[in-house]
């Protein structure tokens, strides 16, 4: 461990770090562009120059470069040094146009702090200034090339760090130009980034564009609730309505960066149509009186039908606090559910996956990032999660080996294999390659579970003929990788799936290897969600119940079934046989039209919450800003109204816990704390992994990880003859996947304005074979015969999917829900033809 | 004796002066039956100004209302068809204002400027919120000549990459040559 001396105060660093770090570790905060914490050094922008005054080098160095070595003795305040850092900024000022009014950088810009604290205030140069064409990069980034000042952050973060290859560098010299080959909208997903990390205003947020400063806006912790990963943001929120979201650096959970999705995904809190105001059969009332016509008409159903014939659902999108307050009220009154999912094959997925969540095996996002060897079964990162793909990116960066078993036709930014292979297959191979890539004689002593359990897992040979290769490559790759992860998905999986992941990664510590399990959950607090949904009821036992006309009341707190539920003729009719439904949500969806009384719920970014993401970490959101509508939308895009008063227009919304607790408790809540604190004892009592849960605001930055695995579930209990039996007969019919893509179909992010402009129209993928043997081709308009009617979609044809499956986004422009049950299969004559 | 003297010398003296006086033409200027000219660079009310195209020159830039010690402007800035930068709205209270010029000095287009104009007295104070209409001019003000886009470099309709004041033409990105 070097020991170096940085402004006469001495530090030991570990070994390998650069000279700017140690500095940073001081508090010294050396002047930098190029240098990123997660891109590493190249030395590009000349600005950390230090004075080495003793040590292996002398004289003025680049701080970025030099690794901190015993004996060095560093001035970072030498006459020389910053004299050096002076010209060096005022060199990168030369051609720096004059537009700092008009830049949204201006006001959080790198190059402008460093010019202003440099002391650089006239022009000396009097030549012509170099300037460049921009390019559209499509509607998240806005591109001013003038602004550059050639750090190169853009095109390795781009390139090396994300993997995607459409914006690189271009010319070199001093015309130096960083962009695409050709106009056009950028591929990666990762794009917002870029913005993030240009110290200058080449990059900006094009959503936001012109829209304020950084010092007017409201900026708060979030978090994004886009997907279950649970990526660290920071809010700006100005005038009543949030503006732009960016990436917070989080230590456990997305490091520097976050997705589209995520950065985009706000725009549900501050659409025009967001519903602002409570309803009562669709006539506007004051929220005061719906509250009580709710819970009049509530105990109306209550005092004839016994509490029964009450049902609730939740969803996996509220916080915490509403989804407790769910389950209190149904424990309370014994109201039926709480539900928080819409089948039981999938409430079950997400209680394994909870349950089955060793603290042992558990990694973290960033923890993902170490591993060796990744074993992805039933998940596609880009789409359901695209910030684990740039997690998995690091780990294969390092080397690491990456296999994904899955149906679907996977895309990842980076050299992986895929076993396409259909759902009832993926256990098989998963145990295939697992057994493959153990060696025998570690397991002797791991017990006798996990002996017999290796001695009856199939072995490489039910690998099908045209992936024998592939897979012999995989568990070759997997017996030498140390830190082997498996991420499991939830989705589309079966249901003994995750069950099996974890088995597999219990057997894998057991043969001695640093075995993790990461599983994905389909929302962002699907998590609490399992930890509290009664197992008996689903959506679907509600709806049968509403049929039965045993439920007659049916309260829905922020989850739209319209939008995630199956069968849509169903629902229709069991909603109209239902005395009385109750919605409560921030979103303007189909079931709060349906609405007998509707509640107007705020947003996260208004009330805060707890949410708990896939891996188990309670991890809290404070409040960003009080809400109300917006000064745009009140004022109709101009000025205010000139009016004095106190009030907020829109200001009477509450979180939904409170409405609960006001329908269910008829409390009169004048202050949300003391509602939320009784909230949290009962969450401490109730929930055991809960129990040592922390006040809201003592959470610590980087959340508290909950063990919740219990043992009482089955672990190595798979009926390998069963699945065997399922894996054969590929000749049988298509099956239909519902899948998440990474635009279009999450039910926030699906308001977001410019993310629609980013979502591709929605088509089914089929292999090729299934497609020749239906005489599709690419592109063809297909019809395929639902329980409930016809769909017609464009159809893709690929070649890297499992055959005998039939790919369908759950887009929001694509009416899926006809169909009866899942999972759903097609006869290949039911799908025919319409128009090539 | 002596004091009392001196005491009548100084009221004598007093009362001639203030006779004196009594018969002088007077020296006060009547407000506001008379109006003085004020110099140009007094502080008072604020204005607009417009850039010698005729173009609003205020781009929203909020370096004003960041500066303002009162916090008394605040405005929303948007993005014009053709890609100028504009104040949808902009609002100056001067129920608030303190006329320090603080503003002017932080603008960098020249486009708030404070002017000799202070009969500004309501007896509603909804009345000292001026909105947009009420404070753009159709002038320049004290600077005729300042166009910020003729010198920031951004596409407008004043000029192209590469049409702005002092810049070169813009660079090739598909060739080599020199």
């Amino acid at each position: 461990m070097p020991k170096i001396i940085i402004d006469d105060r001495e530090i030991e660093v570990p070994e390998g770090t650069k000279v700017i770090e140690a500095a940073e570790q001081l508090g010294i905060m050396i002047p930098r562009f190029c240098y990123h914490p997660a891109l590493g050094s190249v030395g590009a922008c000349r600005v950390c120059a230090v004075k080495f005054l003793e040590g292996p080098f002398k004289g003025v160095q680049m701080s970025c470069m030099i690794d901190a070595k015993d004996g060095m003795i560093v001035s970072t305040n030498d006459e020389e040094a910053v004299e050096f850092r002076r010209n060096i900024i005022e060199w990168l000022m030369l051609n720096h146009p004059h537009d700092c009014p008009v830049c949204d950088e201006g006001g959080h810009c790198l190059l402008q702090d460093m010019t202003v604290s440099g002391g650089h205030g006239m022009r000396r140069y009097l030549g012509l200034k170099r300037t460049y064409r921009d390019q559209y990069l499509g509607p998240l980034v806005q591109h001013e090339m003038n602004r550059c000042i050639h750090c190169y952050r853009c095109s390795r973060f781009y390139q090396e760090f994300a993997g995607y290859f459409d914006l690189g560098v271009m010319q070199s010299a001093n015309r130096t130009y960083f962009g695409r080959f050709k106009d056009g909208i950028l591929e990666s997903p990762f794009t917002g980034n870029l913005s993030d990390i240009c110290p200058t205003g080449v990059y900006t947020d094009r959503p936001s564009r012109f829209f304020g400063r950084r010092w007017d806006y409201q900026r708060s912790p979030s978090l994004c609730i886009n997907c279950s990963l649970g990526c660290h943001t920071t809010v700006s929120a100005r005038y009543r309505q949030v503006v732009r979201q960016e990436a917070r650096y989080s230590e456990a959970v997305n490091g520097y960066f976050i997705c589209d999705r995520g950065r985009h995904g706000f725009h549900y809190a501050r659409t025009e149509t967001r519903p602002w105001q409570a309803l009562i059969e669709g006539r506007e009332v004051p929220t005061e009186g719906a509250v009580r016509a709710a819970r009049e008409r509530l105990a109306e159903i209550v005092s004839s039908g016994g509490p029964r014939s009450v049902a609730c659902l939740g969803s996996g999108r509220s916080s915490l606090e509403t989804q407790a307050m769910l389950g209190q009220l149904c424990q309370k009154k014994g109201w039926q559910g709480p539900s928080y999912f819409m089948d039981k094959s999938l409430t079950g997925k997400a209680k394994t996956a909870v349950s089955r969540l060793d603290p042992e095996l558990a990694v973290s996002l960033r923890e993902l990032e170490g591993s060796d060897a990744i074993v992805v079964v039933g998940a596609d990162p880009i789409n359901e999660a695209p910030m684990l793909a740039l997690a998995m990116r690091q780990a294969q960066r390092r080397g690491g080996k990456i296999a994904v078993i899955d149906p679907r036709p996977i895309f990842l930014p980076f050299d992986f294999n895929h076993l396409p292979v259909r759902l009832d297959e993926i256990n098989l191979y998963l145990s295939a390659l697992v057994k493959a890539a153990v060696d025998p004689e570690l397991i002797v002593d791991a017990g006798k579970d996990a002996i017999e359990f290796y001695q009856e897992a199939p072995s490489l040979e039910i690998v099908a003929a045209s992936l024998q290769e592939k897979a012999s490559i995989l568990a070759q790759e997997l017996r030498a990788g140390q830190r082997v992860v498996i991420v499991c998905g939830t989705q589309i999986v079966r249901e003994t799936t995750p069950a099996l992941a974890a088995d597999h990664a219990k057997f894998l510590r057991a043969a001695k290897k640093q075995a993790g399990l990461f599983y994905l959950l389909p929302q962002a607090n699907s998590f609490g969600a399992a930890l509290l949904a009664s197992s008996e009821v689903s959506f679907l036992e509600i709806i049968q119940g509403v049929e039965k006309g045993e439920i007659k009341g049916l309260i829905v707190a922020e989850n739209d079934p319209f939008y995630s539920f199956h069968d849509r003729q169903r629902l229709e009719l069991a909603i109209e046989k239902l005395d009385l439904l109750v919605v409560l949500d921030c979103i303007e969806s189909t079931a709060v039209k349906k609405a007998n009384v509707f509640l107007p719920t705020s947003t996260l970014y208004e009330a805060g919450g707890i949410f708990i993401n896939q891996e188990g970490r309670v991890q809290a959101a404070p409040r960003a800003y009080l809400g109300g509508i917006s000064i745009a939308q009140i004022g109709g895009g101009d000025h205010p109204p000139r009016v004095y008063g106190s009030d907020i227009p829109g200001g009477e919304l509450r979180a939904a816990y409170q409405f609960l607790s006001q329908i269910g408790n008829g409390d009169q809540i004048e202050d949300d704390d003391p509602t939320r604190r009784s909230l949290l004892r009962w969450i401490a009592d109730n929930i055991p992994p809960l129990a040592e849960i922390p006040p809201f605001d003592e959470l610590s930055e980087n959340g508290m990880r909950i063990s919740s695995s219990n043992d009482t579930s089955p672990q190595f209990a798979v009926n390998w003859q069963e699945e065997k039996e399922k894996g054969k007969g590929s000749e049988g019919p298509l099956e239909i996947i519902l899948t998440d893509w990474t635009f279009g179909t999450e039910e926030l992010s699906s308001f977001s304005p410019p993310l629609m402009k980013l979502e591709r129209k929605p088509y089914a993928s089929m292999h090729t074979d299934d497609a020749a043997r239906l005489g599709l081709g690419h592109g063809d308009k297909a019809k395929i015969k639902l329980d409930e009617g016809n769909l017609e979609v464009d159809v893709c044809i690929e070649e890297n999917m499992a055959s005998g499956v039939v790919i369908l986004p759950r887009h929001r422009l694509l009416e899926w829900q006809k169909i009866k049950s899942l999972p759903k299969f097609v006869r290949f004559e039911e799908i025919e033809k319409v128009s090539g | 004796m002596k004091a009392a003297w001196e005491g009548i010398v100084a009221i004598a003296t007093g009362f001639a002066t203030t006779l004196k006086h009594l018969f002088r033409k007077p020296i006060t200027e009547e407000y506001p039956e008379y109006k003085r000219v004020l110099p140009e660079r007094a502080r008072a009310v604020i204005i607009l100004t417009r850039d010698p195209d005729g173009e609003e020159r205020c781009v929203a830039c909020y370096l004003c209302s960041a500066a303002c010690p009162v916090s008394c402007i605040s405005m929303q800035s948007v993005e014009r068809e053709d890609g100028r930068r504009y104040a949808r709205w902009f609002r100056i209270n001067f129920g608030r204002c303190i006329y320090c010029g603080l503003c002017e000095e932080a603008c960098p287009t020249s486009a708030i400027q404070l002017t000799p104009y202070f009969e500004t007295c309501e007896r509603d104070i909804l009345k000292l919120v001026y909105e947009k209409e009420d404070l753009l001019v159709d002038h320049g003000g004290k600077d005729k000549e300042y166009n910020f886009y003729r010198y920031a470099g951004v596409v407008s309709k004043v000029g192209d990459k590469g049409a702005h004041i002092k810049e070169d033409k813009p660079v090739n990105i598909k060739s080599n040559m020199p």
